[in-house]
């Protein structure tokens, strides 16, 4: 498999004199990046625009984008309410979710504490026969765990000899579950043969015990069969009979990955993908599991391309990062809640206990209820930056400022509120500014201070800059983006425009510069591929391997946005094993079409005119003679026979070509 | 394996067309002599978020630590007690043993001098090894592997995870692992052996140096695994990992030890200790943790058997918490931490460095545990007695690591 440089020139006249007028322009493009050094033409104008400003170009964008001028095309992407998005919006229409507000996500796929509310009777079974059927499946569902609990922590002195130090089954109990699930498995067939709807009915009227083993006996491909021919909504049941919260978390992950994909909106989405990270929460902590839908779609996506501030307020109120950096339960330490006055106190009240416990209160300070996670990293992490002057004692005032933005039944669903009573009374300074006691106002405000500070221009305009230019951004553009903040209050389409405008973006360094992300990486190879999705959760399974699972980064740090973080050995091997299994049909849940992959009806007969096809369609030509030689060389070795490519009996391998382009070096990066 | 492996590196450097200066990794490798295996072992644990020391290794014969912490500390009748004053967290009984053997050390009052209660700064800081430092670039464990003896190894320096931490980066070769047994291109079936080959041959023509080098090593890490097949090394009898990632992490990395591929540094990380609200004392939270942490090393240790002598491992946290509890029964970002040191040649069974007390006067800032002892001096002791890396100028750049000064864990 190792050639010289003989070879190597050997395979290059070759594909020269073999080449159909595709491999001309593929290997065209690779001699005109050596003459034109310090600038990019038209062509790789475009394809860097829509490497940075998309998720990757879609075949036919860099023609499309070109024709239309890549001035103009940027600016309809800063205005995304301009571009019509029917298509996803379809390929969204299955997720109800999606569209639910928080309240409506805990009422119809209920967490366990509200389980646990209806089993107490503290509220009352839904009428509703499927909202009622998935309630009854958890209450039997929490009871199993209970009586298994109760099992482990003390056994029956009859049977206790049978059980293990672990809690074990009984001989007995085992086999009468296996006798459940052999009737789980025969009731499965008998479903089976229904028609979908017929099937739906059954399942329903069955009791939760028999719905509960059916679940679980319900498995791979068998799952699939069984979901086969039910529409999204009857197949969002069946899986929240058996996990609810599995559901909401599902959806939001079809949701990521569609409009990632799909988006005519692309820039938009970025920006999207951009500051959930910015600010980001995890889908792992408690509530946090149904208040991300709406965190991200009425708190980031909405904000993605406006004022800073607006986006900063909203993040501050919104029940995602109340919850995530748990400020909701932040209490000031002379508040009322912490004095214990009743709820109707009122000044005379006050008056009367301030008198009566002054001498008292240093020693009930010492619990004082604050609590430092949001104040600390709304400064570090949102808007000042770690080196953005603040002090140990910021950080305290700052939490003082928060008490009291907090939630009405976070495990309910309810929303953002400022409870008075759990606000610390009294003046606060924050970076040197006092803050007068003014409740709700205080947080405002200080939130208005950090958001024109010039700290906070510096730090978001310098990882805007990481994120669209380079991972070790010029100073000198950072400087112009960080004015044009302070000057245009924050207004990031403002922002945007000047780095977009800048001969920094242009330059040739930037070209390539940046290593995607596994989530830039996963779905640009989606995109190149014009692949159809009709499941996403497989491929969120590979973002997890890869380590980035989505809306799972637990530190509010977010993800970095560097290649050291993401150029490593099992990342490399996860990405070429990725690239194989899409393009040859392995990556469950979705389907990449070689014709569509081609763009052409038949694979062409000679594999060198297929790989510069590829080439051009995949990484819009611009393909280094390294890459390229390497797989023209694998396309005549006969060491390869096994998979001989050129063998005329067998097209060239479509599927093979393009799975090593989508591994190669230069895909990964954009 | 050593032939293939030569015939590769020669092909390969030819075939680095125009590039002036060879690859360092090249260079080591094609002109390095073959040389026996290095046997002494460093395993870095770092337990992400913010550890509790004190509610870890309890100081049950400190009264203000009960005052400061009314609904989540630790009884005195709970702990289980080492000496005395300190006492284990309940949920560390797998611990216990390896203590009484005296495999097991414990230097508390420990870690990074720097004030930050930033996770992402303080991490960066105790992986750089340059407490204050940004601008370093590459992890204190790279550069412990500088001066020790060489080793062609691909296995040498190895990160269980899905990335490669910063403690690991640098210039010395480091692979990260997610799985060994999905550590390859295209599954196992022998088809797939020519579409590895060419990714192979790709990167190592690639003139894009960052994606070129981490190619390099990954292919060469392959070859090296495949050969070794570490699927065949089950744990011990007796080595009851418990479920998680962490355990998992362990476990293949005694996997790796076992199959003899020169492993000399290595990393393994657990996260979810930062307890803000509802720590919880002898259960709870914190005791989950504590038990899925404790399990597995313990099981990772006798996993090893022998192969345990030649091995040090030592876990840190970016900082320790408060010393009082907050108003959510959690803690805040504190200071000092406690450390363990697990090992053959580790004296064991000893509470090492200067507790300072928990007296409000006696408090850092006020309201953390004070630092007596610097990470480094710990680290250091363990580079240069165990790894026999005596240039720990260059490991701790501006840290005076005087070996007159270390603890003297290490026999």
């Amino acid at each position: 498999m190792w050639f010289g440089r003989r070879k190597l020139r050997l395979v290059l006249a070759l594909s020269l004199l073999g080449s159909a007028l595709s491999a001309q322009f593929a290997l065209g493009k690779r001699k005109e990046k050596q003459t034109s050094a310090g600038q990019m033409d038209e062509q790789k104008r475009a394809l860097h625009a829509l490497n940075r400003l998309t998720f990757g170009p879609r075949p036919g964008d860099v023609e499309r984008v070109k024709a239309m001028g890549v001035d103009q095309w940027i600016d309809q992407q800063l205005h995304p309410e301009k571009i019509n998005d029917s298509p996803l919006d379809a390929r969204l229409a299955p997720f109800r979710t999606l569209r639910m507000d928080t309240r409506e996500i805990v009422e119809n796929f209920p967490p366990p504490q509200l389980i646990k509310a209806v089993e107490q009777g503290k509220q009352s079974l839904p009428s509703d026969p499927v909202k009622r059927a998935v309630y009854q499946d958890q209450i039997e569902r929490m009871q199993e765990k209970q009586d298994r609990k109760q099992e482990a922590a003390n056994p029956d002195p009859a049977t206790a000899a049978d059980t293990s130090k672990k809690g074990k089954l009984t001989d007995e109990e085992r086999a009468r579950r296996r006798e459940d699930r052999l009737y789980a498995d025969l009731k499965a067939q008998d479903l089976l043969d229904m028609p979908p709807d017929e099937r739906m009915k059954e399942i329903l009227k069955m009791s939760p015990a028999d719905r509960r083993a059916l679940a679980t006996s319900l498995k791979g491909t068998k799952r699939d069969e069984f979901l086969e021919g039910m529409t999204p909504q009857q197949r969002e049941t069946l899986m929240a009979l058996n996990n609810p919260q599995q559901v909401v978390a599902v959806e939001l992950i079809q949701g990521k990955l569609l409009r990632a994909s799909y988006s005519q909106r692309q820039l938009q989405e970025v920006m999207t993908d951009f500051w959930f990270n910015h600010f980001n929460v995890f889908i792992g902590k408690g509530a946090d599991r149904y208040l991300i839908t709406s965190y991200e779609r009425d708190v980031i996506r909405p904000h993605a391309m406006g004022k800073f501030e607006d986006l900063l307020v909203a993040t501050a109120q919104s029940p995602a990062m109340l919850f995530y950096l748990d400020n909701w339960l932040s209490v000031g330490p002379n508040s009322d809640v912490a004095n214990g006055a009743p709820k109707n106190a009122n000044k005379a009240w006050r008056k009367r206990y301030n008198q009566k416990n002054a001498s008292t209160k240093q020693a009930k300070g010492k619990r004082s209820g604050l609590n430092e996670n949001y104040g600390r990293e709304l400064m570090e992490l949102h808007t000042l930056g770690v080196n953005g002057g603040y002090t140990q004692n910021d950080v305290s005032e700052v939490a003082r400022v928060f008490t009291g933005w907090t939630l009405k039944q976070p495990r309910q669903g309810g929303g953002f509120t400022f409870e008075d009573r759990m606000h610390e009374p009294g003046d606060k300074t924050v970076l040197g500014h006092r803050i007068k006691p003014g409740g709700e106002k205080e947080g405002l405000e200080v939130l208005h201070i950090f958001a024109h500070h010039p700290s906070t221009a510096k730090f978001v305009c310098t990882k805007l800059a990481m994120r669209f230019v380079s991972d070790n951004p010029p100073p000198a553009l950072v400087d112009r983006m960080s004015q044009t903040f302070l000057k245009k209050d924050g207004d990031i389409r403002e922002v945007l425009k000047i780095m977009f405008h800048s001969p920094e973006f242009w330059s040739a360094d930037a070209y390539r510069a940046k290593v995607k992300t596994p989530l830039e990486f996963v779905v640009s190879a989606l995109r190149a591929s014009d692949a159809d999705i009709t499941d996403a959760t497989p491929i969120a399974r590979q973002l997890q391997a890869l380590g980035m699972p989505l809306y799972g980064m637990q530190p509010p740090t977010g993800y970095s946005m560097k290649a050291e973080a993401w150029v490593n050995s099992s990342a490399l091997l996860g990405r070429m094993n990725f690239a194989l299994a899409l393009t040859s049909g392995k990556m469950k849940g979705v389907q990449v079409a070689s014709d569509r992959v081609l763009g052409a009806s038949s694979p062409l007969p000679d594999p060198q005119q297929t790989l510069a096809l590829l080439e051009n369609n995949l990484l819009a030509g611009d393909v280094s003679r390294q890459t390229h030689d390497t797989i023209a060389a694998q396309l005549k070795d006969p060491k390869v026979s096994e998979r001989r490519l050129d063998d005329p009996a067998r097209p060239p391998n479509v599927a093979v070509i393009s799975g090593l382009i989508l591994g190669s070096p230069e895909f990964q990066r954009r | 394996m050593s032939l293939t492996r030569r015939v590769f590196l020669r092909n390969s450097a030819l075939a680095v067309v125009g590039t002036a200066a060879l690859p360092a990794f090249l260079k080591r490798a094609a002109f390095g002599a073959e040389q026996a295996t290095n046997a002494k072992r460093l395993v870095v644990i770092f337990q992400r978020g913010a550890a509790d020391g004190l509610n870890i290794v309890v100081p049950h014969g400190e009264q203000a630590y009960y005052a400061m912490r009314p609904s989540i500390n630790i009884p005195r009748n709970a702990v289980l007690d080492l000496d005395g004053f300190f006492g284990l967290h309940p949920a560390m009984s797998a611990f216990e043993p390896l203590w009484k053997q005296r495999h097991l050390a414990i230097v508390h009052a420990a870690g990074s001098p720097d004030p930050t209660r930033s996770h992402f700064d303080a991490q960066d800081f105790m992986e750089s090894g340059t407490p204050g430092v940004k601008a370093t670039d590459d992890g204190w464990l790279n550069r412990a592997l500088h001066a020790a003896p060489a080793d062609n190894s691909a296995f040498r320096a190895i990160a269980l995870g899905p990335s490669l931490p910063r403690i690991l980066s640098g210039s010395e070769p480091a692979v990260a692992m997610n799985n060994i047994n999905d550590f390859g291109v295209g599954g196992r079936s022998p088809s797939a052996a020519p579409i590895a080959n060419t990714f192979e041959a790709m990167y190592a023509h690639s003139v894009d140096s960052v994606l070129h080098g981490t190619g390099q090593e990954t292919f060469e890490a392959v070859k090296m695994l495949k050969s070794a097949d570490p699927s065949k090394y089950t744990p011990a009898p007796g080595a009851d990992y418990p479920g998680g990632r962490f355990a998992d992490s362990l476990k293949q990395l005694a996997q790796l030890i076992k199959a003899n591929l020169g492993v000399q540094v290595a990393f393994a990380d657990i996260g979810g200790w930062d307890h803000h609200v509802n720590e919880g004392s002898t259960q709870g939270q914190i005791a989950n943790i504590l038990r899925e942490f404790s399990q597995s090393l313990a099981a990772f240790w006798t996993d090893l058997g022998d192969l345990a002598e030649d091995t040090v491992v030592v876990t840190m946290s970016e900082f320790g918490r408060t010393a009082r509890e907050n108003g959510n029964r959690g803690t805040d970002h504190g200071h000092a931490n406690v450390m363990f040191v697990m090992g053959g040649p580790v004296k064991g069974g000893k509470v090492y460095g200067r507790w300072p007390g928990l007296d409000q006067s006696q408090l850092y800032e006020g309201r953390d545990l004070a630092l007596t002892t610097d990470f480094r001096q710990v680290l250091g002791e363990a580079v240069y007695r165990h790894l026999g890396n005596h240039a720990l100028d260059q490991v701790f750049p501006g840290f005076n690591n005087q070996p007159g000064d270390f603890l003297k864990f290490l026999g």
